[in-house]
């Protein structure tokens, strides 16, 4: 099977277009996800080639969007439901944390629920505080939900088709700044990127440093500056945070003996905590230097857009970091 | 006047009797503290719910509402299931993870369980709804809930989607006037909840609850528009006689008002209108006294499933 090279954006298409082909009770709905084909353009095409009744426009409805996407699940749909700023799903916070993933589990297992929302987040142009925000981590604080942070065109596409076969909902964090990045993608239908299975983006072996989404090709770019030092990084992108392969984590800093996680929501209670939390318990003997958190600073997200450069590591504080951790 | 109209009765009589001996033994078993959780009695509103859910199909979705039993068992549903849940025995129908009405799921009966936030079913049914129309089963989704409940911002949601897609979904507004403690008019500056409906596009009827056999018509009616295509939205008038919970003694409301709620009873009305077609009293009572039979019955079954051990927390999370 051949491979293209295509933008995250297309590739997410591609995910939606042949799985709505394979299989017709995936529907789509939300905002201007019809004609318009989406205010990013991830959907174009969809509505000319799946119809109206299967990919619909929405009003500004996120209660709807998130809540009826439970119930279209319940009814025997596979609904894929965009909401246009991941920020927007803080609107729909019932549904977002109460019924989809709970439902199941209140009524004592008695259906499954296979929703894939799918939320454009983080940090691009100029859109302010509540259009850039990274809620992951909202989420992952929430059980019943499983979490896909997709940093590559391949990797889009490989676990947005996942997600849709998936009988458990997935919030799919996709990356607005990543939208436009181009990455060889295959054209095989039938390949999928399970889900829990981190992926080494870069090997090495003086320091691990774990980021996913868009923080991804940050970490890349300074362990490049890095290797031109002669510090090896090892880049661990999880891909998923639930389920999170922990294993592939620990394995890596056994190796390195030291962690550093990146990420772009707020530092305080994000993301980050649990990760260096959890090498604090289990890699304590392993580790030679403290575990480092680098992430927004916990502030709203200013709409001037060479403040917002802020607002998310940027390559010298990485590079920074992984510096004095190496030589702690 | 006909036998048939006769057998009719009788049949929604049964229903609504069926409920109120379950909500009974439900209200025993919470006064007794074996049952710790809240309960919500809709003794008064049997009406509604057995009227409506007589003119379903089995395969039709009911989203309940918090406030009575009498729903889940017109539509089908086992009571040795729903009092398994408020006993917390494996044997309910949540398998041990209960206790109480709220998530009470019977799939093969259409019944789609229920929100701790109320309000949250407009969106569900309005997905439910969607879900019959793409997969084309000529099955209507319905939702219960109360005048309270009717505030919420997914009523505007959930409506608007609906009545542009054409769902088939059929909402049932059990106006009994009090949300809590606060007076409908008081908090929403108005009775009527239909016109809300209305505005929106849904087909509206506007019903005494109290009166079963017009609920009944109605529900036909509605539910014929419904399946058509037609939302639509019924707004049955109604009382609450006890309190918000099972001992709620109801200290911000007028004695009058309940003693009121209490005449209205939709059992006695029905009583009288069964005799009025000729039904004896001995048919009448004999109705009741089988539905009280049943449900200690279902106690007694409920009782002999185990309850959970502790690791049942950890079962069901994932599909």
């Amino acid at each position: 099977m051949t491979s293209t090279e295509i933008t995250y954006a297309w590739a997410i298409n591609h995910a939606m277009d042949e799985e709505m082909a394979r299989d017709p009770r995936v529907v789509l709905f939300g905002q201007d996800v019809g004609r318009m084909g989406g205010v990013f353009g991830v959907t174009r095409n969809l509505f000319e080639k799946h119809g109206p009744e299967r990919v619909r426009d929405v009003s500004i409805v996120e209660h709807f969007v998130v809540g009826g996407a439970v119930g279209a699940a319940l009814g025997g749909l596979r609904p894929i439901a965009e909401v246009q700023f991941a920020d927007f799903l803080l609107v729909a916070g019932d549904e977002s944390f109460h019924k989809l993933p709970k439902w199941r589990y209140m009524h004592g297992g008695a259906f499954t629920i296979p929703v894939v929302i799918r939320a454009p987040s983080g940090i691009q142009g100029g859109v302010g505080a509540e259009h850039s925000q990274s809620p992951e981590g909202h989420y992952w604080h929430t059980p019943g939900l499983k979490i896909a942070v997709p940093s590559t065109p391949a990797d889009a596409k490989g676990l947005l088709k996942s997600a849709i076969r998936d009988d458990d909902p997935v919030i799919f964090f996709e990356t607005r700044r990543l939208y436009r990045v181009k990455g060889l993608v295959s054209d095989d239908p039938e390949l999928l990127v399970p889900f829990g299975q981190a992926s080494v983006r870069r090997e090495g072996t003086d320091l691990t440093v774990v980021a996913w989404a868009g923080m991804v090709p940050e970490v890349l770019a300074a362990a490049e500056m890095l290797a031109a030092e002669g510090l090896s990084i090892e880049v661990i992108d999880p891909r998923t945070l639930v389920p999170f392969d922990w294993e592939t984590v620990a394995a890596s800093v056994r190796k390195t003996s030291r962690l550093l996680i990146v990420h772009e929501a707020p530092l305080t209670m994000g993301p980050g905590a649990e990760i260096a939390s959890r090498a604090a318990d289990e890699l304590f003997v392993e580790l030679d230097a403290p575990v480092r958190r680098l992430a927004g600073p916990d502030v709203p997200i200013p709409q001037n857009m060479a403040l917002e450069q802020f607002c998310f590591p940027q390559v010298p504080e990485i590079v920074a970091a992984a510096r004095e951790l190496i030589r702690w | 006047m006909s036998d048939q109209d006769r057998a009719d009765l009788l049949a929604l009589y049964r229903q609504m009797a069926r409920g109120r001996a379950l909500e009974d033994r439900v209200n025993a078993l919470t006064n007794s503290r074996e049952f710790r959780g809240f309960f919500h009695p809709g003794r008064g509103q049997e009406g509604i719910q057995a009227g409506v859910c007589s003119v379903l199909r089995k395969d039709d979705y009911l989203l309940y509402a918090h406030r009575g039993l009498t729903y889940l068992t017109a539509k089908g549903m086992d009571p040795v299931r729903i009092l398994g849940d408020f006993l917390g025995r494996v044997g309910g129908s949540t398998g041990g993870l209960g206790a109480g009405t709220v998530h009470c799921v019977d799939v093969e009966n259409g019944i789609m369980g229920q929100g701790g936030t109320l309000g949250s079913s407009f969106t569900l049914s309005a997905g439910l709804g969607l879900a019959s129309q793409v997969l084309k089963q000529d099955r209507i989704a319905t939702a219960f809930f109360g005048d309270g409940a009717s505030a919420r911002g997914t009523f505007l949601e959930a409506g608007v989607t609906i009545a542009a897609w054409k769902l088939p979904v059929l909402w049932i507004c059990e106006n009994n006037g009090w949300a809590v403690s606060a007076r409908l008019t008081d908090v929403q500056g108005t009775d009527d909840i239909a016109p809300r409906a209305a505005a929106l596009g849904f087909y509206t009827e506007v019903v005494d609850g109290q009166d079963v056999r017009a609920v009944q018509a109605a529900a036909r009616r509605a539910s014929e528009k419904a399946r058509a295509g037609q939302p639509a939205f019924i707004e049955a008038k109604t009382s609450r006689v006890e309190g918000h919970y099972t001992g709620d003694v109801q200290p911000y409301r007028d004695k009058d008002d309940v003693a009121q709620a209490k005449e209205r009873d939709p059992l006695l009305l029905a009583q009288t209108q069964l005799i009025e077609l000729g039904a004896s009293d001995a048919d009448v009572s004999s109705i009741w006294d089988e539905a009280v039979a049943e449900m200690a019955a279902a106690e007694d079954r409920a009782r002999l499933s185990p309850e959970p051990t502790g690791d049942r927390i950890f079962e069901g999370l994932w599909a």
